[in-house]
């Protein structure tokens, strides 16, 4: 297929992307594309630099490929690098999304379908805008390595999102149903669970109150659940942060306890939906990786190069978010392990604190955050009412050893708008969940 | 009919800091092409990323207007206007060398931190055209670095990030500024007790985020914003003055025209002007769907049709320097402040990770977390003090806003 130079490490990863975009504003049509396109991404290693290039012309690979090896130099023991012995070397046909494909699904019936929720969305007084958009993506990658891997796999995901705005006098409130799953057919297609949420977001808005800033007992949803997996750990178990890092390596050390015993937090690329990744973008197999489990410090997320470099097993989170970036460790589908109670007897155990259902968007540093949309107050053991909150946050470690309750349902939810994102590259298709999940002691603000 | 084209392209060399050394080298040279037709009060796109058959593309576009995408406004026309901002920067082969340099020199200046992220040098050229008059382009170049930095000593995934775009150079000024901010950060300074403050941001740092959402035409228009039916009110403080702007000498990789080929006086469009809500921000079609002017903020993917987007949101320059804004009192420098928002009624809150304390000519020392909040009205009515012309850092040329905010311990 292509010629591989002697001397380096090469792979050459090959995106075939297919994609709709239907958006209609109060009902009136803004937007509706398809969006198809074939392009390479290209790396080099020589065992001191990595040269990379991307093209749109998959016909100019090879000019490509020799363009990086006249600036890379040859080094006749590139094999024996720690890192190019790492990489896995797989061959592997692997199309799931054949038959279930979103690009055979006439855009009429994704047109009609978003248009089957209008007369939902018209009939609310308060709800003043609105925005439906249906999203799909497929993608075939295939990849090449000069240590023989040769894998062609397929990733897919289709939804929707209802944007809202509601206003009834001053109050107002700004709020999203989403539904997303792997294939067209999947879809939820029922219009009572939006008539619901429609309603819930009224009531919120006509009876939230201002929160008293402080810390309480915070009960986070599924939703919230999976962003506080993603932000608050999944973002520190990506190691490419720890490498050549003396003090992250003992501070990361295996074995340690970092959590409650009842936790256990897994990131796994084989789950249909939008974290789905059978292979990484440098052609490691996907695999369960627990992160912690039962409140120990289990495992990492990695790349090859981080792999090697930290002596430890690969896992399959190379990903990029197209052709026009290198793959960097990221998340695929990361979510926390249910537990043995009810949703209910998570409440009845509150005296003073708050129930997150929604949430606008999230952050992960030493402190991470959340910025809840849907949330109310529980007061000995009941939930009494809305509440306006802008964040709430806490410190990562202090906040995993306070989970004190997970219920005993998983949810594991995908998305099509949005994203996770780190540094310059956002959106990645992600997915989470988990159950839910009460916190002994949070920042609320 | 009206055929319109738009080339963006991207020519790209960045490289990968890990652990303070350069790892990977990235090039990237990208065009997308979008081809618009106009017909019956329609519009048809196409896009194509890279090379295309310009019979195919056009194929492509008319077949698209059978979509029944309305555009019942016409597009620009009879403007020519060139601005080409590119000056001669490093050589694209010798960046690993000139970054190579300065990461040396960082490393010997300041040896207990660690860098990581990406350095650029970056191009942009963008080209819209159409048969009815209309020739825009624009073409920049810059050097950027986004480096985050690290304590070897520390725990966390890392402690904070300096950096720069510029369409200069100069490593000297460059040291000088990572020295300043690392130095403070490394002087750890006491949080003052609670209460209200000067806080400092970044122009493009501000907490400005509920006037992108609720200024924007449609959403105010069909009243679903705090700021519906308050256009002509004046809510903010008289020397506020917030809007969209494009101009060439203050925003860096962007176009002075947005994706309709707008093109606003002196490239910027106030939308709050000394205090008063004047007007919300839209595309062409939404403008003429809710009756307002157009105020030049249109986006488009290459492939899609144009929609609303703020471009470039900024706060009007008082003419003051920092310290001058002060007042004589210190103030707090917010460097990095994750994961805040406001509430639909306008109340704000946020955790600040990383703070530095300044006098408005120095940086004193680094303060531990902490939580701002304040209202969209307060932090931008009475607690508004200004924005400054330009900062007292050595190297970049970005302003500071200054708003009076409510500081917590946690």
């Amino acid at each position: 297929m292509y010629t591989f130079q002697k001397g380096f490490y090469t792979d050459v990863r090959i995106e075939e992307f297919y994609e709709t975009t239907i958006t209609y504003t109060l009902g009136q049509l803004d937007e509706s594309k398809i969006r198809k396109y074939k392009a390479a991404f290209i790396r080099v290693f020589d065992g001191s630099l990595w040269y990379y290039a991307a093209t749109s012309d998959v016909d100019q690979v090879q000019n490509e490929l020799d363009k990086l090896y006249g600036s890379a130099r040859p080094n006749p023991d590139i094999d024996n690098h720690p890192v190019v012995r790492a990489f896995e070397v797989h061959q592997d046909n692997k199309l799931c999304y054949v038959e279930s494909g979103v690009d055979r699904v006439p855009k009429a019936e994704k047109e009609k379908l978003l248009q089957s929720f209008f007369p939902i969305l018209n009939a609310q007084p308060a709800l003043k805008m609105w925005k439906a958009i249906y999203i799909d993506a497929k993608k075939i990658m295939t990849l090449y390595t000069s240590k023989g891997t040769q894998l062609t796999y397929d990733t897919q995901r289709a939804g929707y999102a209802l944007r809202m705005n509601f206003s009834e006098g001053e109050k107002k409130l700004s709020e999203s149903y989403q539904q997303a799953t792997d294939t067209f057919e999947g879809l939820r297609k029922d219009t009572e669970p939006l008539q619901e949420h429609i309603q819930k977001c009224i009531d919120f808005m006509t009876h939230a109150v201002p929160v008293k800033p402080g810390k309480y007992t915070v009960i986070l949803s599924p939703l919230a659940a999976g962003i506080f997996a993603h932000e608050s750990f999944g973002h520190k178990s990506e190691s490419d942060f720890m490498v050549g890092d003396e003090t992250m390596i003992k501070e990361w050390a295996i074995g340690k306890k970092v959590g409650s015993d009842i936790l256990s937090i897994v990131d796994c690329g084989t789950i249909p939906g939008s974290g789905y990744v059978p292979y990484d973008d440098e052609g490691t197999k996907a695999r369960e990786n627990y992160l912690i489990k039962d409140g120990i410090l289990t495992g990492r997320l990695h790349s090859t190069s981080t792999a090697a470099l930290l002596q430890e097993g690969l896992t399959g989170n190379a990903r990029a978010i197209n052709f026009e970036f290198e793959p960097i460790v990221r998340m695929t589908t990361t979510y926390i392990k249910p537990g043995s109670q009810t949703k209910e007897e998570l409440i009845e155990g509150v005296e003073q604190g708050f129930l997150i259902e929604t949430v606008n968007h999230g952050s992960g540093l030493s402190t991470f955050t959340m910025a809840p949309s849907l949330a109310y107050r529980i007061e000995n053991g009941k939930v009494v009412e809305p509440v306006n909150i802008s964040v709430i946050s806490g410190t990562v470690f202090e906040t995993l050893s306070l989970i004190d309750g997970l219920s005993n349902e998983l949810k594991l939810l995908s998305f099509v708008t949005g994203g996770c994102g780190k540094m310059e590259q956002y959106p990645l298709p992600v997915g989470f969940g988990g159950p839910y999940v009460r916190v002994r002691s949070m920042m609320v603000q | 009919m009206i055929k319109e084209y738009y080339h963006a392209t991207v020519i790209d060399t960045t490289l990968n800091v890990v652990n303070s050394r350069i790892e990977s080298v990235r090039s990237k040279n990208i065009t997308k092409t979008s081809l618009r037709v106009y017909k019956d009060q329609r519009i048809g796109v196409a896009g194509a990323i890279g090379s295309y058959k310009e019979d195919e593309l056009l194929k492509e576009a008319m077949e698209a207007l059978d979509r029944g995408i309305d555009y019942p406004v016409a597009p620009s026309s009879q403007l020519t206007m060139t601005q080409d901002l590119r000056k001669p920067l490093i050589a694209p082969q010798d960046l690993v060398t000139e970054f190579g340099q300065l990461l040396e020199s960082l490393r010997e200046l300041q040896p207990n931190y660690i860098f990581s992220n990406k350095m650029s040098l970056s191009e942009r050229s963008n080209i819209l055209y159409n048969d009815a008059g209309l020739k825009l382009e624009y073409a920049d170049r810059t050097i950027s670095a986004g480096l985050i930095f690290k304590e070897k000593s520390s725990t966390s995934v890392f402690d904070g990030a300096v950096g720069f775009r510029e369409r200069k150079y100069d490593r000297k000024l460059i040291l000088d500024e990572f020295n300043l901010i690392l130095n403070a950060y490394s002087e750890k300074v006491s949080l003052p007790p609670n209460g209200r403050y000067p806080v400092v941001f970044l122009t493009e740092d501000a907490p400005v985020g509920k006037f992108i959402t609720g200024l924007k035409a449609d959403v105010l228009a069909k009243g679903g914003s705090l700021f519906s039916e308050k256009i002509g009110q004046r809510l903010f403080n008289e020397a506020f003055t917030f809007g969209q702007c494009l101009d060439p000498q203050e925003v860096y990789l962007s176009p002075f025209f947005d994706a309709e080929g707008v093109v606003n006086n002196g490239y910027t469009y106030n939308l709050i002007e000394d205090g008063v809500i004047k007007a919300p921000y839209c595309d062409k079609k939404t403008a003429h769907k809710f009756g307002f002017a157009p105020s030049g903020s249109a986006a488009a993917a290459y492939d899609g049709v144009p929609q609303t987007a703020l471009l470039h949101p900024t706060i009007k320059k008082c003419g003051k320097s920092l310290k001058e804004l002060l007042g004589g009192q210190t103030g707090i420098f917010v460097m990095m402040a994750a994961g805040g928002d406001f509430t639909p009624q306008g109340e704000y809150a946020t955790p600040v990770q990383v703070a530095l304390l300044t006098d408005g000519e120095r940086l004193l020392g680094r303060l531990p977390e902490f939580n701002l909040s304040s209202h969209v009205y307060d932090m931008f009515g009475q607690g508004f003090r200004g924005v400054t012309d330009r900062t007292f850092l050595p190297f970049s040329g970005d302003s500071m806003a200054v708003l009076e905010m409510n500081i917590a311990a946690p």
